[in-house]
């Protein structure tokens, strides 16, 4: 029990924050999504979410494209193979502590 | 809105992505609308083979139509809904691509399609009352569909009247082609009316700019 919940130390702090962890969730869930989608699914400030994505993007575990669609620009998101990994690992960890 | 760190308890990341895609997809109220569109278009189907003469090529059509619509419609209305969204919608619900279905989740509703067949075939072959059990059943089977996949409180809310409509049906003892004509109709109206009131609170909302 002890070395079990000491695993808790170990968890990526980067997708342990809540908000994070909820966009890195979204983008699992999906194959991408823009910066809209993510705003009003996650009811995030524009401001915290613009940043928590810079967090992610940082980390390499979301990858981010500035395009158009049309008059309309699009930001958009999607899951890197290393956020996948880093999710899966982080929900193990949780899951083999408590 | 709030910021980050009102947002506590996720830590089934699985669980809460489903509840969020699942609040997003429902956001504007089009798959209820599309939902009800096709419930009516079932109950009248149903009813003009209830009411038209059965050599007419009225009735003819409509049993065609009942056999082979639902299917494509069911399917070509997702490609509809995602059309609609990123040629109208865009600015307001987002941008985004949904995975496309997995193996499990096929081989799970085909298996749920050929139980519930089995179910009614039953019912039909061995029930004393075999139109009451058909529509209550209908409606049970139905309205839980509706709540277990909406998840969200209207959804509840339109599979609990389903049921209820179902097995006042049954009681009430209607022929089942009228009971079918009602129980699809009328939960048509409830799902496009649902679907209406959610579409037109989106559309009012002003449009937020930038990012």
């Amino acid at each position: 029990m002890g070395a079990k919940i000491q695993r808790l130390a170990e968890v990526d702090r980067i997708i342990h924050e809540p908000a994070r962890l909820m966009v890195l969730a979204l983008l699992a869930a999906v194959k991408q999504a823009d910066f809209r989608y993510l705003h009003q699914s996650t009811r995030l400030t524009k401001g915290n979410l613009s940043v928590h994505l810079s967090k992610l993007e940082e980390a390499g575990y979301i990858a981010i494209e500035k395009t158009f669609r049309g008059k309309y620009p699009l930001t958009l998101c999607r899951l890197t193979e290393r956020g996948r990994g880093a999710l899966n690992d982080y929900r193990k960890t949780i899951r083999a502590a408590l | 809105m709030h910021n980050s760190s009102s947002l506590t308890g996720a830590s089934d990341p699985n669980a809460v992505a489903r509840r969020l895609v699942q609040r997003a997809y429902n956001r504007d109220g089009l798959p209820e609308i599309a939902v009800g569109l096709m419930f009516l278009l079932l109950s009248g189907f149903i009813y003009a083979q209830v009411a038209l003469p059965r050599d007419s090529m009225g009735f003819k059509s409509a049993v065609l139509a009942f056999a082979l619509l639902p299917l494509p419609l069911f399917l070509g209305s997702g490609w509809v809904l995602q059309w609609l969204r990123r040629r109208f919608l865009i600015e307001r619900v987002g941008y985004v691509e949904y995975k496309p279905m997995g193996r499990r989740q096929i081989g799970f509703g085909i298996a749920l399609a050929a139980l519930l067949a089995l179910a009614l075939f039953g019912i039909a072959a061995w029930a004393s009352h075999p139109d009451r059990w058909l529509l209550a059943g209908t409606g049970l089977l139905g309205g839980g569909l509706i709540a277990w996949f909406g998840r969200l409180p209207r959804f509840i809310l339109g599979g609990v009247v389903m049921a209820a409509t179902g097995a006042f049906l049954a009681f009430a003892g209607v022929s089942l082609g009228i009971g079918f004509t009602i129980l699809y109709g009328f939960q048509g109206l409830v799902t496009l009316v649902s679907g209406g009131i959610v579409f037109l609170r989106l559309i009012r909302q002003p449009v937020e700019t930038g990012e």
